[in-house]
């Protein structure tokens, strides 16, 4: 991942992006607020190749967030947000995190209609403080995306993103880019099922488990010393895993159903599977339930 | 599995002449295969003896913005009426029409807008809003002074018909084709039409947000 050399100077993005929040907050629309709480379950929490290691782990989070909306012409927006998101993680602490930040958006739809495709880009920055210090990060990203609505009751969507993100250790430090698509088909006002797949490549983190040497804490797995990247103890698990950070790509693919609680509310169950292949393979399955509300 | 675009319902609908009411007026029932009231739909009857005039009101006819919705969701006017947007939302909203019958938008705005829109040809209307897809209603514009749109009960009452032979016609944005027949107006008495007509699924774009997206729309 050369072309994404680490960005030591993230945080420092960061300011000016807050900082433009304040003008565009005075000329624009808003705010406008929204509220997400979810429970989810992750089966590999430890994001460990398959056998020794895998831990599952079940996690409630909300977020909450602030938008301002500025026209700039008749089919362009300009939005900016600040979002704040707080993770319990049940089973380990230390994955415990708040997370607070900015993005702005350009949003420009091709034509008139419903029917008209949208294009955005944008940039995002979020600041992530972890129970376990090691991990707490600053991201920046830049976002794109398209969305077409194919009939009134089928849209298509693709995310992009581009990002790097420094965290207090350089294990926990990367870049990575991803695109996602979905699908959304509303089969009534009331429900809508939703079929996702997703592409990433970059770095991540995998943990394995790891035992007392004379050298220290090691992987008990020995070929994981074939691995590149940084590595080292970390107590977030509740026993001895050895933290790496690899480099690797990864596919995905799920499904979700969301009702409609009323106009301004949704329920969804979502279900997604990860499989990531660098040296190693690392399959992850996410289950989570989730309630947003825009108010 | 019934197609996600379009199932069939009949509702039946009721018009009477009722010497009860002032003679010339119809009162025409809607309902639904379930017996259920249908409001917003246009009644109207077109003179088969002799052409009849249409005179537009003085003032124009306002259709607003409210909660990221347009109110009301059904408007029927004459040819030539003109109508005006009031946008009542702390959002700014692109009003535009592609049908056939007006093509027009009116750029983004907020408050009261000083565009005044003439509907000047018969047919249906459908309004938009570019930012919000979920927004939709319906100008429904006629070449007769006869008409009136069901409320919540599923009535409407079409007064002032003088006696004579008249075509009635109901239509509904769900409507899957016109729906009409021949009647006459007499100086007295009561006469009952029953009309069966296809109705589409109520095919709105879902408003409610997705989990995680705070997006505009």
């Amino acid at each position: 991942m050369d072309f994404f050399r680490p960005m030591r100077s993230t945080g420092r993005a960061l300011i000016p992006l807050l900082a433009l929040l304040v003008p565009i907050g005075a000329l624009a629309d808003g705010p406008y607020l929204s509220a997400t709480a979810s429970a989810t379950w992750q089966d590999n929490v430890t994001n460990a190749p398959s056998g020794d290691g895998t831990r599952g782990a079940f996690d409630l989070d909300s977020q909450v967030e602030a938008s301002w909306i500025r026209s700039l012409d008749f089919s362009t927006l300009l939005t900016a947000s600040l979002s704040a998101c707080a993770e319990v993680c049940t089973s380990y602490s230390g994955l415990d995190n708040l997370a607070v930040g900015p993005q702005f958006t350009l949003r420009h739809k091709v034509g008139v209609g419903p029917l008209a495709p949208n294009l955005y880009v944008g940039v995002a920055g979020l600041g992530v403080g972890f129970n376990d210090p090691e991990r707490s990060k600053i991201e920046g990203d830049v976002v794109f995306g398209f969305s077409q609505r194919v009939s009134d009751s089928l849209q298509v969507l693709v995310d992009g993103k581009v990002g790097s993100y420094d965290a207090r250790d350089i294990v926990f430090c990367g870049n990575y880019a991803s695109l996602v698509g979905t699908v959304n088909w509303d089969m009534d006002e009331t429900w809508r099922l939703k079929v996702i797949g997703g592409w990433r490549v970059g770095d991540s983190v995998a943990n394995y488990t790891a035992e007392q040497s004379a050298f220290g804490w090691v992987p008990v797995d020995a070929d994981a010393f074939n691995l590149p990247g940084a590595w080292h103890y970390v107590r977030t698990f509740n026993e001895p895993f050895v933290a790496w950070r690899v480099s690797d790509r990864t596919w995905s693919y799920g499904a979700a159903i969301s009702p409609a609680l009323g106009r301004h509310t949704s329920l969804t169950l979502q279900f997604e599977h990860f499989t990531s292949v660098g040296l190693d393979r690392y399959d992850n399955n996410v289950v989570s339930l989730s309630v947003a509300h825009h108010f | 599995m019934p197609s996600p675009n379009r199932f069939v319902a009949v509702a039946l609908v009721a018009a009477s002449a009722l010497a009860v009411h002032a003679a010339g007026t119809v009162r025409v029932v809607t309902k639904d295969p379930a017996g259920s009231p249908v409001p917003d739909a246009v009644a109207y009857v077109q003179a088969l003896d002799s052409a009849v005039e249409v005179h537009p009101p003085a003032e124009p006819v306002a259709i607003t913005q409210h909660d990221q919705e347009f109110d009301p969701y059904v408007t029927p006017v004459v040819v030539g009426t003109r109508v005006v947007f009031p946008n009542r939302d702390n959002v700014q909203h692109h009003v535009y029409s592609v049908s056939p019958a007006k093509k027009f938008e009116i750029p983004l705005y907020i408050g009261e807008s000083t565009a005044t829109i003439v509907f000047d040809h018969p047919g249906p209307v459908t309004l938009g809003c570019n930012i919000h897809d979920w927004m939709v209603a319906y100008v429904f514009v006629l070449s007769t002074p006869y008409f009136a749109k069901t409320g919540a009960d599923g009535t409407a009452d079409i007064a002032g018909l003088p006696p004579g032979r008249y075509r009635l016609e109901v239509w509904h944005p769900r409507l899957a084709g016109k729906v009409g027949r021949e009647i006459t107006i007499l100086e007295s008495g009561d006469t009952t039409q029953v009309v069966s007509v296809t109705l589409r699924p109520d095919r709105r774009i879902r408003r409610a947000p997705d989990a995680g997206s705070a997006d505009y729309k």
